[in-house]
């Protein structure tokens, strides 16, 4: 028998009604969001709320995009949040290699040093950065915006791909180099096969840093590489708000990181509990 | 055999499918996709001239300026690009580029409260302010538009609040009939701070009475979360000034301020003819709270009057005065937009063009999507007009002598914001609250942050 197995019928019922608490707390504010951007435009501020759209609707959506930007927006945001994960993949999977595999001080003082990096707020980089990106002459472009993206990812990156290496045994890799791989090849070959499920849990932080991030997207983009975060709070502005737009153009945000989620979800939760296993 | 021909075949086209990606990837990261920017467009002859200026404006902003931007490309060939940023963060931006020297905009149309935050990064444009210029400014946004003895703003558009109210119910017989033997006087649209008051009660009681004691109908409603509409209760109190001086000396506890707070909240707190909650109030729920029909009476900025939607119920049913007096006569505070120079731009005489083109023309905003205007000449010349209802109040609350804009101080938006609104939320809610130790606490506090 299972020791973790809960048979006593009173205590499970107590459990999924904690459960389903928690989930409904957790998903209540998504779900208000979905069903505000399906009601009609007097509703959406209505006083006292209401939950359910007396009409529905789809006029927002249809609204939202056939706002000028809108679409290219989306665009935006997708090819700055892929070049920025790759750009943190890239970057965070030798680091973390050699930091586990060479185990030297220096490394030890770089993980803490990168994870310190994050402690920093944004916006006391943002004017630095700023400049920098211009003297490179990518702003306003998604590869300048990825780049200031992947400063926010890659401290993290790093971090957590190092606890996957961690986990991968020395034995492995001398195995491959047995067998006649290089230090590089038994990286490419044998260990990053092992720790794919550690790459996408890292991929999907990257993504998801740059999928919403918006203080870099203000300061860096102008014209050409605004991304959807900046398009949604467009709709916002001194003179009134258009929540119905504004909902609508959040929903349509999140299906992508959802579908992403939902499809890497085998890799997450293997991913997540590569560490546990460790020895 | 054949498998080796599948995978041949599969591992083809998955070349070709992550070689398109990767080209579509690259170019995209080059280059952007386009934003929510947009560019003036002209089907008209272009005249000679090849140059194109930026221009910086808040989310949705680009629509008051497109019909001028339109007309300059039109008329001189120059193009027009818009940036358009949300509000809270068109701030961080100006603040950042300004800072640096290093801006990506020719033009920056500002909201009224940062020009003097931002004057050491703006070009002076006094040569642009003639006398005829002059002459057809309204005198607060003249005042607003200077800071250090030079012009660094030219108005683009301004808002006031105003007062609108219920048409139906404003002329219902049995309403007037009941009004009347109550009061004493006519049902009309309020012009005194009595008049607002008793009719906001009348209109609650009146709902009550109805709904077994429950209104459905408030008289109007107060707005706890923001700052302007209690500033403005201030002017028509007497003030020539709000919380700060011409001297920059902290006036906030003096007789007018707690006049205007006293009235401000006595609507909420003593004669209870505002909806529950008036500190969560901000300018979207009131204006919801109206649209629905749950006010007789708000006050609220000119542009809303084109903006109810067909299917309000009080849709077709709204008049729109001047904001009710008190003793120092009618008062508001002006929310306009100012077109600026920043001082780094390579661009800076044909920014300048653009600017002067803009207030020549500046009837064209007219016809936008807020339908507003800052000049006299270019609201007066609509105000006849079916729809622009709003223009002759607004225009009579603008002219007042008793609209003045706030303060020009860098650190007015952290005196709102800590401070200000804070207090006003304390004020409203009630709870035995006394006013007078609110502003006193207040100027101390504000006295700590401007130094």
């Amino acid at each position: 028998m299972n020791g973790l197995e809960i048979r006593r019928p009173s205590t499970r019922t107590l459990l999924w009604a904690l459960l389903v608490t928690v989930v409904v707390l957790y998903a209540f504010p998504f779900l208000y969001l979905l069903l505000t951007s399906f009601k009609p435009p007097l509703e959406t501020l209505a006083v006292p709320p209401t939950v359910l759209p007396s009409r529905w609707t789809t006029a927002n959506y249809a609204a939202v995009w056939a706002s000028h930007g809108v679409p290219a927006s989306f665009i935006n945001s997708v090819s700055t949040a892929t070049i920025s994960t790759l750009l943190s993949l890239v970057l965070a999977v030798p680091a973390a290699y050699a930091i586990t595999r060479f185990r030297t001080r220096a490394g030890r003082l770089f993980v803490m040093l990168a994870l310190v990096t994050r402690m920093v707020p944004p916006v006391a980089v943002g004017i630095p950065l700023s400049s920098t990106i211009n003297s490179l002459h990518l702003l306003d472009t998604p590869t300048g915006l990825a780049i200031a993206h992947t400063t926010i990812s890659l401290p993290l990156s790093i971090w957590l791909m190092s606890s996957f290496f961690e986990a991968v045994p020395d034995e492995l890799d001398e195995a491959a180099k047995v067998d006649g791989c290089s230090r590089l090849g038994a990286l490419w070959r044998v260990v990053i096969p092992v720790v794919s499920g550690g790459m996408a849990v890292t991929a999907i932080f990257a993504f998801l840093a740059s999928w919403n991030e918006f203080l870099f997207a203000l300061l860096l983009t102008s014209v050409r590489a605004q991304t959807t975060p900046l398009a949604i709070a467009n709709f916002q502005t001194q003179f009134g708000l258009d929540w119905g737009s504004m909902t609508a153009l959040a929903a349509l945000y999140s299906i992508p990181v959802i579908l992403l989620t939902l499809l890497l979800q085998r890799h997450i939760v293997a991913g997540l509990t590569l560490g546990a296993v460790k020895g | 055999m054949r498998s080796w021909e599948v995978g041949s075949r599969r591992l083809v086209r998955r070349s070709v499918v992550a070689g398109l990606a990767a080209a579509t990837l690259v170019t995209v990261a080059a280059c952007g996709a386009g934003g929510t920017t947009s560019k003036s467009t002209s089907s008209g002859t272009a005249a000679a001239g090849s140059g194109s200026l930026t221009v910086l404006v808040e989310g949705g902003g680009h629509g008051e300026l497109q019909p001028v931007a339109d007309k300059y490309t039109q008329e001189t060939g120059t193009k027009i690009t818009f940036v358009e940023l949300p509000y809270d963060g068109l701030y961080d931006r100006l603040n950042s580029e300004l800072s640096s020297g290093n801006v990506s905009f020719d033009v920056a149309a500002l909201d009224a409260v940062w020009l003097t935050a931002f004057k050491d990064g703006l070009t002076p444009i006094d040569d642009l302010f003639t006398d005829k210029v002059k002459g057809d400014m309204f005198p607060s946004l003249l005042k607003e538009a200077q800071t250090g003895g030079h012009f660094i703003g030219m108005p683009a558009w301004t808002n006031a609040e105003l007062l609108f109210y219920r048409t139906d119910l404003f002329n219902d017989t049995a309403k007037k009939t009941a009004f009347k033997a109550k009061y004493g006087y006519d049902l009309v649209v309020p012009t005194t701070w009595q008049q607002y008051l008793d009719v906001a009660k009348f209109f609650t009681e009146d709902s009550a009475a109805a709904n077994g004691g429950t209104p459905k109908l408030y008289g109007t409603d107060v707005k706890g979360k923001v700052e302007t509409e209690w500033l403005a209760t201030v002017l028509q109190a007497g003030d020539k000034n709000v919380v700060l001086d011409d001297s920059g000396k902290v006036i906030i506890n003096d007789a007018a301020h707690k006049k205007a707070l006293d009235f401000y909240t006595q609507l909420a707190t003593k004669d209870k003819v505002t909806p529950a909650g008036p500190s969560q109030i901000d300018w979207a729920a009131a204006q919801n709270l109206f649209n629905q029909g749950q006010l007789a009476m708000t006050r609220f900025w000119a542009h809303a009057y084109t903006q109810i939607p067909k299917d309000s119920p009080v849709y077709g049913k709204v008049g729109v005065a001047p904001m009710p007096a008190g003793d120092g006569g009618i008062g508001a505070i002006p929310g306009a937009w100012y077109l600026s120079v920043p001082k780094a731009t390579k661009n800076s005489a044909e920014a300048k063009k653009f600017i002067q083109f803009a207030y020549e023309n500046n009837a064209l905003g007219l016809s936008t999507a807020l339908g507003l205007a800052a000049t006299k000449s270019a609201l007066q010349s609509a105000a006849a007009q079916p729809g622009h209802e709003n223009l002759n109040p607004l225009i009579t609350t603008l002219g007042s002598s008793g609209t003045q804009p706030r303060p020009a101080n860098a650190k007015w938006q952290q005196i709102v914001d800590t401070v200000l609104v804070p207090m006003i939320q304390k004020a409203v809610d009630g709870n035995g609250t006394d006013n007078q130790k609110l502003l006193d606490d207040a100027k101390k506090q504000i006295e700590g942050i401007v130094g």
